[in-house]
């Protein structure tokens, strides 16, 4: 217990070496170095540290005197960031803020990386706090990367802003919870408060609240999301895209880790919390969504309202709902980065190329792309059988099981309500604009971000037809999750 | 254990939680809603540090400590975004101000 095994944490310092490394090379006087070398650095990163995910795989092991657990739940939800990481750094091939700054970017990147690695991971609450910190201010530079557009500072501050907000709530939880156990280390809450019975003390109570709203913050759930759109918006596009997936993937597995980890005793409280918070997103996101106008607000509004479903799962509890969360994330990562891939190329070209209209009659004219995005939008509505679907009918069966019909019937019509928005985009995108005209100014899509969409696009269909062996990996995450 | 009881430092800290949680809510500058925020985070540092004083251990004073370095990276960041956004505005300022130039 008191050594350090360091082979244990070995994914995520090899991640944090090359975030590090991937923003020095971006500092060299050579104009080569700098435009090669820290996308080279940060993808040999990924690589090496999926590696060594693979090579880890197994029973509980833990590091740092047990600040760290590497298990699979953790080195699964690893897999997830570094896979989104991946996406987003072939996205930026081109993009003007990653072009002039892509020491910063892919730095930041793997930064960020590293911050989700260490919540997945955690096995104490300073450990849980300092990995959401260090995400979080990885993603606050990153979405002002683009300094020279005031609308991305603007979103930058923002974030800074009610992110530190949510944090502090979230430590004074924390504090809270250290307080009435006396402990900082997971296992050791959870005895303390399965023996001594603490369950009804409102010190625990309040902590439990505040942690709630801390990380409701942080996964954009209603009504804590209000800066959801306005960042989203303001952010430089891959950054949108990376926020959506993989910062609300860290939040979920925080969620997992303190609720379903530490704190089993204390169910039937924070699960009405949860799930009031899940039915709110769900409510208020997709509403929202069905006005907006603009691409980027619209998937920043069905990002809140897979917050709900997501949480669906967390309030359901148990192996199943664990297990339902980490399948749909795995979905939620590919259709979302191939919704955001489509916006991103298409905003190179055109200006105002964010906006729905930019895209009517997109698909006509490139076919490839249109079927990307009639995937994502399908899935993302949840339609069989596509990878979004198995995700949903997992998580709301786990919470039919857990005897929360309710809640997967608002599920279930937030899905419904969803269409409305969703089918609107694959209207303009394929019968949209004139039909013998071709939409303003098409480009060249580079090779990295083509290869990006294309693999995004094809894993929507991918992880519905490998659900059986997906779903058991996930299986076995929740397991390891939910064992003392 | 001697000295001041725990409630006092509950009091103080709830307090300030609560008073940088009214200013981030009233306040429109930037640089007084990352004032707030720092009085928020200080104020779950002394609870923190009084619970790690009423059960005799050392392990909140440390998360204290890892707080404190947090709050001034988050601190590094907000100033550096509030200089880059009041860069950008000057910049329109000067364009104003050739404007008037006799």
């Amino acid at each position: 217990m008191s050594h350090l095994n360091v082979v244990a944490a070995l994914p995520l310092i090899i991640v944090a070496a090359a975030g590090v490394l991937a923003m020095g090379t971006g500092l060299f006087d050579s104009q080569r170095v700098r435009r090669y070398a820290p996308t080279g650095v940060a993808v040999a990163g990924i690589v090496a540290a999926f590696v060594a995910i693979v090579v880890l795989w197994g029973d509980r092991e833990e590091a740092f005197g047990g600040s760290l657990r590497t298990d699979r739940f953790s080195l699964l939800l690893s897999a997830i960031f570094l896979a989104a990481a991946l996406l987003v750094i072939a996205l930026g091939w081109h993009e003007s803020a990653a072009v002039d700054r892509r020491g910063e970017f892919a730095g930041l990147i793997m930064v960020a990386v590293a911050g989700m690695m260490l919540v997945a991971s955690a096995g104490d609450l300073i450990t849980l706090f300092l990995g959401i910190e260090t995400l979080s201010m990885s993603l606050y530079v990153l979405c002002a990367l683009e300094v020279w557009r005031e609308r991305s500072l603007e979103s930058g501050l923002k974030y800074l802003i009610t992110g530190a907000v949510g944090s502090a709530v979230l430590l004074y939880g924390l504090a809270l919870l250290f307080g009435a156990t006396g402990a900082l280390d997971f296992a050791t809450i959870g005895q303390q408060l399965e023996l001594t019975g603490l369950t009804a003390d409102p010190l625990v109570i309040a902590a439990m609240a505040l942690i709630v709203v801390g990380l409701a913050f942080k996964a954009s759930a209603a009504p804590f999301h209000m800066w959801t759109p306005d960042v989203y918006e303001g952010a430089p596009t891959t950054v949108t895209a990376f926020m959506s997936t993989a910062t609300k993937a860290a939040a979920l597995a925080a969620f997992l880790r303190i609720f379903q980890g530490v704190l089993p005793e204390l169910a039937a409280d924070w699960q009405a919390a949860i799930a009031a918070i899940a039915v709110a997103s769900i409510v208020i996101g997709n509403i929202a969504a069905l006005v907006q106008t603009n691409m980027k607000r619209l998937l920043a509004y069905s990002s809140v309202a897979h917050a709900g479903y997501l949480l669906i799962g967390v309030a359901a509890g148990g192996i199943r709902g664990a297990e339902a969360v980490a399948y749909y994330l795995i979905a939620y990562l590919a259709m979302t980065m191939t919704a955001f891939a489509v916006v991103i190329i298409r905003e190179r070209e055109v200006e105002n190329g964010e906006q729905l209209e930019a895209l009517a009659g997109y698909g006509r004219a490139r076919p490839v792309l249109g079927i990307a995005m009639t995937l994502a939008m399908l899935s993302l509505a949840g339609f069989p059988p596509l990878a979004g679907f198995v995700g949903k009918f997992l998580l709301f069966g786990s919470a039919v099981e857990a005897g929360m019909t309710w809640l997967a019937l608002v599920g279930a019509a937030g899905s419904v309500v969803s269409l409305g928005y969703y089918l609107r985009v694959l209207g303009v995108l394929w019968l949209g604009g004139r039909e013998d005209a071709q939409p303003a100014r098409m480009l060249a899509v580079p090779g990295p971000v083509l290869a990006a969409t294309a693999t995004a696009a094809l894993s929507i269909i991918l992880l519905a037809l490998l659900a059986t062996p997906l779903i058991d990996i996930s299986r076995g995450a929740a397991e390891a999750l939910l064992a003392p | 254990m001697s000295g001041v009881p725990l409630v006092f430092y509950l009091g103080v800290s709830a307090a300030m939680f609560l008073l940088g949680l009214l200013g981030v809510m009233t306040r429109r500058n930037p640089l007084l809603l990352l004032l707030a925020v720092e009085l928020m985070l200080n104020g779950a540092n002394i609870a923190l540090v009084g619970f790690s004083r009423h059960w005799d251990t050392t392990d909140g004073q440390i998360f204290a400590l890892v707080v404190m370095v947090v709050a001034a990276a988050e601190v590094v960041i907000g100033l550096g975004l509030v200089v880059a956004v009041f860069r950008q505005r000057l910049q329109l300022n000067v364009d104003d101000l050739a404007r008037l130039r006799g």
